[in-house]
């Protein structure tokens, strides 16, 4: 079991090189990519260029830039400075990261909360209006798109410009130690949009596998001894559940991915929102130090779910 | 199977960095200037102006609330150069002079005490200083001309690399050579005298160019260490001599105190300031400053919302919901830039002028601004200085040169038969290009800009021409074709500019002088090199005097539309949005953004 386990570090660590390189790599070969000429104005003289790219790093080659950087960020955990307010990447991740953590850990409640109950109930009460009514909306979830998603939402809901106003709306975020009620409420609306494709796939899975595993000649058995309904239920949902557990990993890159656009709509200041306008202002550093979180976490997602899963299977260890 | 998913997850997030640096191109526009007087012509269809707006009577008092959906640039007055950082830079920082909101070509002294002197020969420029300005905490000490030369000066430092140091400042002796330190050209004879000796007759456009935030004082004991940084980081510990100041803590330190860079910005009031020694009347008593956010709820947050603006141009549905419900909250700015079409002037068929009249006289000018949102926001354009600028009239105003020489551009609607003349005078008879060159045409995707590059390509296809047609990002558009001469594109559909302040030369001069063709972010889009043309821009550089230059930058205005060395399209109104308790004053000379030193709350 050790020697599985730093297999899966020594992979992981491996993965954020690579994943450093390739962020390294794409941002400098775009062709708007070279912050040197952007920041050079409209007449942007050869020699001024030069010297801009001297300031900021970017004349040396890009094999050494790379090697600079690698050595920072793994040696000394330095991540760079932002190139327009030269604030250090790790404080301005620092000082975003609760606002990302409060959005994508609670849309990962209700998403399976809502995804996994009901999946099942669904299950439970197939080919009922219920069942129909709730596959149908979890269909519409998982195709509109998340950005068309929240703008609806607040134009529906929002408290400043929404028809009903329920819920505050874009801008209204503060952080948990400041206000806590305004936290909770100021996230209503961002949650529920995050989770919601997650929630519809879930659901589907959740009532694909559910079926199946009410059908299986033990889930009779059990009946036929008498076993109470809500005995056997709960028989068939730890059964069928398995096989989802082993997608949430997955499902965390995709949360973080939807983080960005629910951050940029919702206006909610976190790392979603700095990715967005540093790549925006092509901000190499900060471009790359957000990158290399959402790969962190995804691959510790993934390599604590591959822990939990050897642990539960042996097989799996020797694969 | 289980790292497979590992790769296919961060590919996800790695995609999704790669879609929005695509998507991520900057929709910000440059610096602007504009002029005066000369927009009187232009309709702003009733609603509030920068030319009819009242300057006075404002309420004192009062927290004026700013959405932002981009975070500024730089907000160091020394490399700041977009309209949307002039906004906190013009409320915090007092360069030697400034326009008032309606104006862009009548500078007052701001920091100056008076207008600047420039000697018989042109080659100097004295600038007396008021006294008694004072910087804001920690520095709190008197502002003195040594300050306005170490501003201008560390503006050749490369750890801050300021813009458009080289474009209007080069004349200065020993600028070419300067890199942060003291500049021969560059003497102060006492405290609050400041005088510019240059190497060639051009004081008029370097008096011109002191409108820009270059000038405004730094306090070189106290900014030296911050500009010693790689880059210089004085941003986040600046000072203010303006009516604001950006909220700092007794280090002076803004970053983390009054601005947190993507999320927020606060201005308060700067304590040393005082009303009598500035034209600003600033009416409130702080700017909130929220960053974020999309600009489609943004501006409907505006519009239903009390002390509140918006700080980048609204959305258009927005814009037009304005112009339908809420008519007072709705401000049209004319002179807000141009927009028109690079063609090839040295490479493909367009090297043949009569083309490219053809061209012109064919297209539908009106269509294009009507993707624009219409005559709203847009003016058919007919020549190359746009309203508010010095020269648009003395160039024909709105209706353009006109007469025998010029009827390509008398038809706004397109005229075939007009078109036809000019096929047949390039040597196609038939009316329709018959020669075996295919045009390359490369425009931004994105709407408006995306409609009007596919009005401009049916418009060649019915002129017979073979078209190689691509859509790219705004900025992947400029960077790698139509700013790359050796891309050899024919046609640029999606070009725009807007002048650094309100003098004709910084609309023409580096987009039509041969002498201004780089390898590399060249804007001379078509590449024209007309000798006779760079000969009077040349002459035209070192005339003095507002009308002068108008009537000579004019003469060229009309010689540039006589090759048809463009093809121009739109000249630009700006929409700016405010809430209903707020009496906005946007600026004539910064594309109609809200001044916060002129601003007040009802």
């Amino acid at each position: 079991m050790t020697g599985y386990v730093i297999r899966r570090v020594v992979w992981g660590i491996a993965l954020l090189i690579i994943v450093c390189a390739l962020t390294f790599l794409l941002f400098r070969i775009i062709p708007t990519g070279n912050p040197a000429v952007l920041r050079a104005g409209r007449d942007p003289q050869p020699q001024l260029i030069k010297e801009i790219e001297r300031v900021l790093g970017l004349d040396k080659s890009l094999p050494t830039q790379f090697w600079d950087y690698i050595k920072g960020v793994f040696l000394h955990f330095n991540f760079g400075y932002s190139y327009y307010s030269q604030q250090s990447v790790l404080s301005l991740i620092r000082e975003r990261l609760p606002a990302t953590l409060s959005l994508t850990l609670g849309a990962a409640v209700v998403w399976m909360v809502a995804g996994l109950s009901i999946g099942i109930i669904s299950a439970l009460k197939r080919r009922t209006f219920w069942d129909r009514a709730s596959m149908g909306t979890a269909l519409v979830l998982i195709s509109a798109p998340e950005f068309w998603l929240g703008l609806l939402a607040l134009l529906l809901f929002s408290n400043d410009i929404g028809k009903l106003h329920l819920f505050p709306g874009a801008g209204s975020y503060v952080g948990l130690t400041a206000d806590p009620l305004k936290w909770f409420t100021s996230l209503i609306m961002p949650w529920c949009v995050l989770a919601a494709g997650s929630a519809a796939v879930f659901a589907r899975l959740m009532r694909g596998s559910m079926i199946e595993t009410m059908d299986e000649d033990y889930i009779r058995t059990a009946r036929a001894k008498g076993l109470p309904e809500r005995r056997v239920i709960r028989q068939g949902v730890r059964s069928s559940i398995n096989p989802i557990v082993t997608l949430l990993a997955l499902e965390v890159g995709v949360l973080l991915g939807g983080a960005v656009l629910i951050e940029y709509v919702f206006n909610i200041p976190g790392v979603g929102l700095l990715a967005y306008h540093s790549i925006v202002q092509s901000d190499f550093e900060v471009i790359q130090g957000t990158v290399l979180l959402a790969s962190m976490f995804i691959i510790i997602a993934n390599i604590a779910a591959d822990i939990g899963y050897a642990y539960l299977d042996p097989r799996v260890r020797y694969s | 199977m289980r790292s497979i998913r590992t790769v296919a997850a961060i590919a996800i997030v790695a995609a999704l960095a790669v879609v929005l640096a695509a998507c991520g191109s900057s929709s910000k526009t440059s610096s602007s200037g504009s002029g005066s007087g000369s927009s009187g012509s232009i309709s702003t269809g009733g609603f509030q102006s920068p030319t009819t707006q009242s300057l006075t009577g404002g309420k004192k008092g009062g927290t004026l609330q700013v959405l932002d959906e981009t975070d500024f640039e730089h907000i160091d007055p020394g490399i700041a150069y977009y309209s949307l950082d002039y906004e906190v830079v013009f409320a915090t920082q007092r360069p030697l002079y400034s326009n008032k909101p309606n104006t862009a070509s009548v500078a007052s002294p701001d920091m100056a005490s008076g207008p600047p002197e420039i000697s018989s020969d042109n080659k100097t420029v004295t600038v007396k200083l008021r006294e008694g300005i004072k910087f804001s905490p920690p520095v709190n000490r008197e502002v003195t001309s040594a300050d306005v030369a170490y501003a201008i000066e560390r503006g050749a430092n490369p750890n801050v690399a300021n813009p458009y140091f080289h474009a209007y400042w080069d004349s200065l002796e020993g600028a070419l050579k300067a890199k942060g330190g003291a500049i021969s050209g560059i003497s102060t004879p006492d405290k609050h005298t400041i005088v510019f000796k240059l190497i060639e007759p051009k004081a008029q456009l370097v008096a011109n160019a002191m409108v820009m935030p270059l000038t405004a004082a730094v306090p070189k004991e106290y900014a030296e260490k911050f500009d010693n940084h790689k880059p210089s980081d004085y941003g986040n510990f600046q000072v203010a001599t303006g009516p604001y100041m950006f909220k700092n803590d007794s280090s002076g330190k803004v970053l983390g105190t009054g601005y947190f860079p993507g999320k927020s910005a606060t201005l308060v009031r700067n304590p040393n300031w005082t009303a009598s020694s500035d034209i600003r009347p600033a009416y409130l008593d702080e700017i909130a400053i929220k960053i974020g956010g999309t600009n489609s709820v943004i501006g409907k947050q505006v519009l239903e919302g009390t002390n509140i603006v918006e700080n980048e141009p609204p959305a258009q549905s927005n814009v037009r919901l304005a112009a339908e419900k809420y008519k007072s909250q709705l401000e049209i700015s004319p002179g807000a830039g141009s927009h028109y079409i690079g063609v090839n002037n040295v490479h493909g068929p367009f090297k043949n002028e009569n083309l490219r009249k053809a061209f012109w006289a064919a297209l539908n000018r009106t269509a294009m601004d009507k993707a624009r949102g219409g005559k709203l926001v847009t003016d058919v354009m007919t020549h190359f200085i746009y309203p508010t600028i010095p020269g648009f009239e003395e160039a024909g105003g709105l209706k353009g040169p006109t007469g025998p020489k010029f009827d390509f551009n008398e038809h706004p609607e397109g005229s075939a038969t007009v078109a036809a003349k000019y096929m047949k005078l390039a040597g196609y008879p038939s009316g329709k290009y018959t020669g075996n060159e295919t045009l390359s045409i490369v425009g931004a995707k994105g709407n408006p800009a995306e409609q009007d590059a596919e009005i401009v390509n049916q418009t060649l296809k019915n002129l017979g021409f073979q078209t190689k047609f691509t859509l790219v990002e705004t900025a992947t558009m400029y960077a790698k074709y139509c700013n790359v001469p050796k891309e050899e594109i024919d046609v640029c559909p999606s070009i725009g500019w807007i002048a650094d302040f309100g003098d004709p030369q910084t609309v023409l001069d580096i987009t039509f002088n041969g002498k201004f063709i780089n390898a590399t972010g060249n804007v001379n889009w078509g590449q024209t090199n007309n000798p006779k043309i760079n000969a009077a821009m040349t002459a035209a550089e070192n005339v003095t005097g507002t009308a002068a230059r108008a009537a000579a930058w004019g003469k060229i205005d009309e010689e540039i539309v006589e090759i048809a060395a463009a093809v121009p399209f739109d000249w630009d109104k700006q929409a700016n949005i405010e809430g209903s308790g707020v009496k906005g004053v946007g600026d004539l000379w910064d594309v109609g953004e809200w001044d916060y030193s002129w601003t007040s709350l009802k």
